[in-house]
């Protein structure tokens, strides 16, 4: 999941710098995925024309990358982008549902990026000291009693801080929810 | 072919990017068009002959720095929506601020002024040519750029277009900001801004068609 976006941007990164064994794993697994994403939508005979038209379009546009956002997003909209103009040629239907982001590398995976970036959103809002705080304990898995010796802090305020961070944040969440 | 086969032959003719490549093919359209569309105007309507002393007054600058805020915001919304998996929201709404911001200062010159004064400020001398000039300035610029982003990978194709005309709207408005002698803000807030809106619409109209890789 979200090793698979840190594994494929590696090799994405590597490939850019020029390292073609790095670009060749990274064309192979994506070839996995696209074969599976295009079957399910052009039938397995279609499919493999397509795959490969998108990894020429791949190879030829990785320029366009860029390097501050994930990987799998930048591949998925060459994948539909594809998959729109096979349709447009067939006179099928011509707009994919936006809704199949996730399609391409799993669902639960787009889910789990999804859900990092909104936690990183929702914690932006705090100021950066308890920001760094709820970062370490609650999703880096560092110790209440580490994050006290390195800040200085007795535990219990720790505790305190990341628990009225946690508390403003919800209440955040349930006002911006209230608003829609 | 086998895809295998496919697959070793891009490997082996992989050669290394440059981060900045994309910065480079939008840099290489925009100069190209900016210097199409000078030379267009200076071969047709050209510079308005009081341009030194039409330098000193704050309406060509008020012209130039609403020009020139759209150009930049409508970059950096083509380079977001040359790149696959981008989301462009935050420029394509940054855009509204300028554009207010102009509003405002229309509002306040035509809230106190009689109905003569209004029509004078909201018709200038040339609100007949102005939009369609811009919209013509523009033509070289929505040449290069399209062939900027044909060479990048714009995957919402009307999107993509309307942002680069957008862009080649408001940049040639700042060209045009070198002829026009017009010099009120209500002047500029409508008719610049409907010249853009016009090359906006065109670039909207033609993406999916043009713009297809």
């Amino acid at each position: 999941m979200i090793q698979q976006e840190a594994q494929y941007r590696a090799w994405m990164l590597a490939a850019l710098a020029g390292d073609a064994a790095a670009y060749r794993m990274l064309l192979q697994g994506l070839t996995r995925h696209l074969r599976g994403y295009y079957a399910k939508r052009l039938g397995a005979a279609a499919a493999e024309d397509v795959v490969q038209e998108t990894l020429i379009a791949i190879h030829a546009k990785r320029a366009t990358y860029d390097p501050t956002r994930p990987f799998t997003a930048w591949v998925y909209g060459i994948a539909r982008y594809k998959l729109m103009d096979e349709y447009r040629r067939g006179h099928r239907k011509a707009t994919v549902p936006l809704e199949e982001a996730g399609e391409l590398f799993g669902a639960d995976e787009a889910e789990a990026a999804g859900t990092r970036r909104d936690v990183e959103k929702l914690l932006a809002k705090l100021p950066q000291a308890k920001r760094d705080l709820v970062r370490a304990i609650k999703l880096d898995g560092q110790s209440i009693a580490d994050e006290a010796a390195r800040t200085g802090m007795s535990e219990t305020s720790v505790k305190v801080t990341v628990h009225r961070a946690l508390k403003s944040l919800g209440e955040e969440l349930g006002g911006s929810n209230a608003d829609r | 072919m086998q895809t295998d086969e496919l697959i070793a032959h891009l490997s082996g003719e992989l050669e290394p990017v440059r981060g900045t490549e994309v910065a480079r093919i939008l840099a290489a359209g925009l100069a190209l068009g900016l210097m199409g569309s000078a030379l267009l105007m200076a071969l047709t309507i050209g510079i308005r002959p009081d341009i030194v002393p039409a330098m000193s007054g704050g309406a060509f600058w008020l012209k130039f720095l609403y020009t020139l805020v759209v150009t930049v915001l409508g970059l950096k919304l083509v380079e977001r929506l040359s790149r696959p998996g981008t989301e462009a929201r935050w420029p394509a709404l940054l855009i509204a601020v300028p554009v207010l911001a102009l509003m405002g200062m229309m509002a306040m010159q035509m809230m106190p002024a009689d109905s003569a004064t209004r029509h004078a400020l909201l018709m200038g001398h040339s609100a007949d040519v102005c939009s369609v000039l811009i919209a013509g300035l523009a033509l070289p610029l929505f040449a290069s750029l399209f062939w900027s982003l044909r060479r990048l990978a714009p995957t919402r194709l009307t999107e993509a277009g309307a942002a680069a005309g957008l862009l080649a709207g408001s940049a040639a408005a700042t060209i045009y900001a070198f002829h026009c002698t017009e010099s009120t803000a209500t002047f500029i807030a409508i008719w610049y801004t409907a010249g853009i809106a016009l090359t906006t619409l065109m670039g909207a109209a033609l993406g999916r068609f043009v713009l297809r890789w």
